[in-house]
Formats: structure tokens, C-alpha cells, sequence
């Protein structure tokens, strides 16, 4: 592996870990917001809206935790690529159903971000966590054949 | 060998989910049991506060509403646009969007007395045009204003009766 990419995947690592450790941490503060912006996506029944909201924000936060740290990375990132594909899934739906909601992805009750920014928003954090996710991958080969 | 590189990542994220849904749980655990049981808030949480009153409506829960309605001692006030009323309201609800309260007022006094309870909701959570118009309501002179903070979707999710149609 080349220095660049190394350096590059350290990077985006971190940068991918801070940007799930800062949504996971604001929604924290605010579980009801949080499961009142799930419950807008009308895809969860009334309690598990709640029990998303309650535990999603701590997932976001320990991925991004493992990322910023650099231990467990291909798991954390498999997390995150898991989770992006369930956010834009939803956001999809939301779109094709045509709801005008919040994507509540960090702060709850702000300014509202429209689907499609979301979708493309998902979509970059996607790509970086699965770059990330390969050199993970390729560094334990690397460790497991030495 | 592809498995047995593959097994720990699963089993790793497993955990880290564990984690995080065990942590998730005890830190919420007092909105979770609440969300859960409806009918506990209403068991310790019995009565409606008879009198207010500043200009801030005090906030009600799903039971409580669910009890003056039952009662019909309240009127039960939509906050929504008009096209989220015909789409589905709060069976019996009067509409008064917020956005129309300056012309809608005088048709709403008419089927409100001053003296009425009334109970504002809108789409709940982080819908606050009912605090809004609950505020206002109080400033146009009624005295006993509430806000039903869960709204349309926590009555209809409960599986109350709800209806369909222009106001």
C-alpha cells in the first residue's frame, strides 16, 4: 500500500469517526426529538420509534469512537456502511412516498435538509467507510500472512 | 478462510450493537418505560390540573387527553394546515390552523366558549404549533388551555378514534 493512501485512509478514518461521533452525541441530549423525527419516516411501529431513538445515537457514537481511535475498524466500519444503507433506504422511501420531514441525521429541530442532500450526504460517508473498511481488511491479511 | 476472517467482524459488530443497546436502554430507561406503557403514566399520573394559568398551556399526556375526551369535557383542537386535517384528525377535533388563527377566530369562538377546556395537539414531538396556538388562545381570553404533546400520531398509533374530511 502505498504512503498516500495509507495516510489518506487515516484521515478519512478519523474524519468518517468524528462525523458519527458528533451526530450520535447531539442526539443523545435529545431521545424524544430524535424519536419524533423517526416516527415522521412512518416506517416503525409507536414503541420501536422510541427504542431506535434510544439506542441508535450510542451506536453512531461507539463506531465513531472505535474509528477516531483506530481499534476494531473493520468492525466499526462494517457498522457504518450497515447504517448508511439503512439511512438512505429510509431516506428513499421517504422520498418516494413524498413526506416533507427533517432527516433528523444530526440535530434535532433545526434548519430541515432536504432528502436528496441527505441521500448524497449518506452516500460520500458511505464510500469513505467502505475505503476505509478494504484497508482495514487488507492490513489484517497483511498481519494475518507476516 | 474467507468465514473465519468474516466470523469476527460480525461477531464484533455484534458486540459493539450489544454495547450500544445496552448503554441505549439503561440511559433512556425512564422515556423508554414510559413510551411502553401508556397506561402507567395514566396509573400514577392520574389527574388533569384543574386550573392555570400564565401564558405557556400546560402539556398533557396521551391518558390524560384520552380521559377528558372520553369525558367530553374538553374540545379537542387541531393546530394543523387544513389539508393534514382532511387527511386524518382526532375524531370530533375542531380545526384552527395556526397559520389562519387571525381569520379563523371568530368562527371558533363561536363553538368555544371562554369557559371550555380545550386541548390543542399537532403532529406531536417536535411540532410546536401547538404550544403556539395554545399561547394564543390564552392571550384571546380562554382560560383553560392544553397541549396534548404527543398529537395526531401517538392518538392514532394508540388506535383512538380518529376521521377523514374537510373541517
Amino acid at each position: 500500500m502505498n504512503l498516500f493512501r495509507k495516510h489518506l485512509r487515516s484521515v478519512l478514518r478519523i474524519a468518517l469517526g468524528a462525523v458519527f461521533f458528533y451526530a450520535g452525541a447531539l442526539k443523545i441530549n435529545d431521545p424524544q426529538a430524535f424519536a419524533g423525527n423517526i416516527a415522521a419516516y412512518k416506517l416503525l411501529p409507536y414503541f420501536a420509534n422510541y427504542l431506535t431513538a434510544a439506542i441508535l445515537p450510542w451506536l453512531e457514537v461507539f463506531c465513531g469512537l472505535l474509528l477516531i481511535i483506530g481499534l476494531r475498524v473493520r468492525a466499526a466500519a462494517a457498522m457504518v456502511i450497515l447504517l448508511n444503507l439503512i439511512f438512505m433506504a429510509a431516506l428513499a422511501v421517504a422520498m418516494v412516498r413524498g413526506l416533507d420531514i427533517d432527516c433528523g441525521c444530526f440535530k434535532q429541530g433545526g434548519s430541515k435538509t432536504p432528502a436528496w442532500l441527505a441521500l448524497a450526504r449518506d452516500a460520500v460517508l458511505l464510500s469513505m467507510a467502505l475505503f476505509v473498511f478494504r484497508g482495514a481488511n487488507r492490513k489484517e491479511k497483511d498481519i494475518s500472512l507476516s | 478462510m474467507k468465514t473465519n476472517r468474516n466470523l469476527p467482524v460480525i461477531a464484533e459488530m455484534t458486540l459493539i450493537l450489544l454495547l450500544a443497546t445496552l448503554v441505549g436502554i439503561v440511559w433512556n430507561h425512564r422515556l423508554l418505560s414510559d413510551a411502553w406503557s401508556g397506561k402507567a403514566v395514566l396509573a400514577t399520573q392520574k389527574s388533569v390540573p384543574s386550573t392555570q394559568q400564565g401564558t405557556t398551556p400546560l402539556p398533557l399526556g396521551l391518558m390524560q387527553v384520552k380521559e377528558l375526551y372520553d369525558r367530553k369535557e374538553a374540545l379537542i383542537v387541531d393546530a394543523r394546515d387544513n389539508p393534514s386535517f382532511a387527511a386524518g384528525h382526532i375524531k370530533g377535533a375542531l380545526s384552527l390552523p395556526l397559520g389562519e388563527l387571525d381569520a379563523g377566530l371568530a368562527a371558533f369562538r363561536a363553538k368555544a366558549p371562554p369557559t371550555a377546556t380545550l386541548v390543542v395537539y399537532c403532529n406531536g414531538f417536535n411540532c410546536h404549533d401547538s404550544m403556539e396556538l395554545g399561547s394564543r388562545l390564552l392571550g384571546a381570553g380562554y382560560r383553560k388551555v392544553f397541549v396534548f404533546l404527543g398529537g395526531y400520531p401517538e392518538w392514532r398509533d394508540a388506535g383512538y378514534p380518529i376521521a377523514e374530511g374537510p373541517p
